[in-house]
């Protein structure tokens, strides 16, 4: 009874979604210069600079759609309470959405479906993450007591509840980025699929050097220029280093994979460092662009997802979008061949070059995908021509809505088609094709 | 099994774990007064307890404690815990051959007929059986069955070895060990980190006091190096990660090679077998010292 959509469907004939323009702050290392900045903050800083760009000041949108990984249980109605931090209308409805690391792809794709569908004329899709701000828990043991000691009526039972707490639970939880299922770190998985497909630390290295200079060639041409705001003191993404070089990349030591047989071939310099920042994206169905004068950047097409069983390692933890990929392509009547541009989203250096040897294999596409053959290959020129995550940084939630506004405009730019991929905690992941208008 | 001529001893109740540890603790000290020679046989005995039930918070603890979902459903692992005082008290009878404390458990195999609900009423009967040499001294199984009303649901039988205890029989001191082939470490696919307090906290949700379980002091105590993680510990999660929501009958068996100290770290290996697709094979080892801590499989079927 596999959900066999993916491949066969036909796609729905509907309205058509738009994105309209984009926004985003500039991604700060973790602990720096929004280390006292909460995600409330950051996304209502993306959020104000979106609505200033598009005149949006009391309107009322159809929806905003956002979501945080690392997130306060304070935060339960982020998105809303952003709003109302806004200069949009306190009228606009809002709801949070959480995917680890494709949350911001998947609000685009429901509010996109929500456009299409004729329910919303428009609709703001983005997300925040801070590892700074991150929230501790108390410990298991202190949070029981605390909640016996809410329920306790009489003195008697306060005292009871309180003498259950012992010193130890008084040291605080906080988060990590292990898999709760595996116990290994996102990082260790991937260091388990890098050697799997024998990727190489030159070819790591490479992919890492070219996202930094492509992503510097983007800010000397003032690409960004209407797709970022600054914000407390940041003008460009921290972790960008325009003048790295391979050989200062190869100086690095590895960090993942240590204990592996195969050589550690993951540093800090070909992994994403922990991240802070927003991004949000405006979008609409084209009556709504036309009828407020707002520019149609690109037709957002459809969109998959996918997740794979990593606990037992039949699969890599951030190879999802790898089996996504097929079943878009197959439903859009789709090749590789038809795209001018592609955003893969990199983790790691070592997920991006897995997936693209998983879809060069035919062998692997056979007997894993059900495939005839080989998905096919992918032009290195066309991957992430203004930069990836590893130089801009990937605060979690935020990568999508970076991704879908940079591409947005690129195709306004040059034309043609793109594709994105993003890969996810939990084994999951998401792709989704836009069009230039 | 239960058909043999054995004497049935009916409990009460469940007796506590922790009085039958200080039974056992008693008995050894008179035994080492008394220098007493080992019999050459198990009592012909089993002990039943009917009508057990299980306490839902101790269950929820015990599943949240392992990460499992918190079902209604009793987990594989849970049936042991419940039923193992049953068997304990078997083991600290006087005529019961072998020293307790300090037993080291080498393996456990369980199968399981079908779905066992937490309110239903189980009655467990346990017995010890096939006493015999091991290159190390004397090994003994122990096997506890589960039933509701007149269904067999749960049959589970763990084989103990007691260190230097030997069987006055003639001939050898059982089979030898066998060079040990070496160990090549499957592709990791987990980790398991485990505090120093996870003896202490298994303890506490399963009742399983044993003090080599809680703390470097109590252990060293029993002559272990330091504290070590329960057995059933490492079982459950083992089952529990293979198979996270078991509808039917569940096959299960795992093979203790060496303890996890605690604190420490396992390093896991979950594969699905390539026949079947139902049987997952599992490893937990030391990355560190590159030696393996337990081998199992649980196959859903």
């Amino acid at each position: 009874m596999a959900d066999q959509a993916g491949a066969s469907n036909a796609p729905i004939p509907a309205r058509t979604a738009v994105v309209i323009g984009g926004n985003r702050i500039p991604f700060a290392r973790s602990g720096g210069a929004y280390a006292y900045s909460s995600n409330k903050d950051m996304l209502i800083a993306a959020l104000d600079g979106l609505v200033a760009r598009f005149g949006l000041q009391g309107e009322r949108i159809g929806e905003v759609a956002a979501g945080a990984v690392l997130k306060h249980s304070r935060d339960f109605n982020l998105t809303r309470e952003v709003v109302l931090g806004s200069a949009l209308s306190p009228e606009t409805p809002a709801y949070d959405l959480q995917q680890a690391c494709a949350t911001g792809l998947e609000t685009v794709v429901g509010l996109s479906n929500k456009i299409k569908l004729g329910q919303i004329e428009s609709g703001i899709a983005g997300g925040v993450d801070s590892a700074s701000d991150a929230p501790i828990a108390v410990s298991e043991g202190l949070r029981r007591v605390l909640l016996d000691l809410s329920r306790a009526r009489t003195t008697q039972q306060k005292i009871k509840a309180l003498a259950t707490l012992r010193p130890k639970d008084l040291s605080p939880n906080a988060p990590t980025t292990g898999e709760p299922r595996t116990g290994l770190s996102m990082g260790e998985h991937q260091a388990l699929t890098t050697a799997a497909w024998e990727i190489t630390r030159e070819a790591q290295d490479e992919l890492a050097y070219r996202s930094h200079s492509n992503l510097a060639a983007a800010y000397d041409r003032g690409f960004f220029s209407d797709l970022m705001t600054p914000y407390r003191g940041l003008t460009k993404d921290a972790n960008l280093r325009a003048d790295t070089s391979l050989e200062k990349l190869a100086t690095l030591k590895p960090v993942f994979g240590k204990g592996l047989d195969a050589p550690a071939t993951m540093t800090a310099g070909n992994s994403t460092p922990l991240t802070d920042g927003a991004a949000v994206v405006l979008l609409g169905s084209e009556e709504y662009a036309r009828s407020n004068n707002l520019p149609m950047l690109a037709t957002i097409v459809d969109a998959e997802a996918a997740a794979v069983d990593f606990v037992t390692g039949e699969e890599g933890l951030l190879m999802a979008p790898v089996h996504a990929m097929p079943r878009l392509l197959q439903r859009n009547g789709l090749t590789f061949e038809d795209f001018d541009f592609f955003e893969i989203h990199e983790a790691f250096a070592g997920t991006v070059l897995s997936s693209l040897a998983a879809w060069e294999d035919a062998d692997y596409c056979k007997r894993v995908l059900g495939l005839d053959g080989a998905l096919g290959s992918i032009d290195r020129a066309k991957l992430n021509v203004n930069g990836s995550s590893l130089a801009a940084g990937h605060p979690f939630a935020a990568t999508g809505g970076r991704i879908v506004a940079s591409l947005a405009k690129t195709l306004s730019e040059k034309g043609g088609r793109g594709l994105i991929s993003v890969c996810a905690a939990g084994g999951q992941g998401v792709v989704a094709i836009l069009e230039a208008r | 099994m239960s058909g043999t001529s054995r004497e049935e001893v009916t409990l009460p109740d469940v007796p506590a774990l922790p009085g039958l540890y200080r039974r056992a603790l008693a008995l050894a000290a008179r035994r080492t007064m008394r220098r007493a020679p080992v019999a050459l046989a198990v009592p012909a005995v089993q002990h039943r307890v009917d009508g057990v039930r299980v306490d839902l918070l101790a269950l929820t603890r015990f599943q949240q404690l392992l990460g499992s979902a918190a079902r209604d459903a009793v987990p594989s692992a849970y049936v042991h815990t419940l039923a193992f005082p049953v068997a304990m008290s078997v083991l600290v009878r006087p005529d019961f051959p072998l020293p307790l404390l300090g037993m080291v458990h080498l393996s456990n195999e369980v199968r399981q007929a079908r779905r066992i609900d937490a309110s239903e009423a189980l009655d467990v009967v346990a017995w010890a059986e096939h006493l015999r040499p091991h290159a190390a001294g004397t090994q003994v199984d122990v096997v506890l069955e589960v039933r509701v009303g007149a269904d067999l649901v749960w049959t589970g039988r763990s084989v103990y070895l007691a260190r230097g205890v030997r069987l006055d029989t003639a001939g050898t001191g059982g089979r030898r060990d066998e060079e040990r082939p070496a160990f090549t470490a499957p592709t990791p696919t987990g980790l398991w980190r485990l505090g120093a307090d996870t003896g202490r906290r298994y303890a506490a949700v399963s009742g399983d006091w044993n003090p080599i379980h809680l703390s470097p002091l109590t252990a060293k105590a029993l002559g272990m190096k330091t504290a070590i993680a329960h057995g059933m510990y490492l079982a459950a999660r083992m089952v529990d990660q293979a198979v996270p929501a078991p509808s039917g009958p569940l096959h299960w068996r795992i093979d203790f090679a060496t303890p996890v100290l605690l604190p420490g770290s396992v390093t896991t290996s979950f594969a699905r077998a390539g026949d079947t697709g139902h049987r997952t094979d599992v490893v937990g080892w030391s990355a560190k010292r590159r030696h393996p801590h337990f081998t199992g499989w649980v196959r859903a079927e």
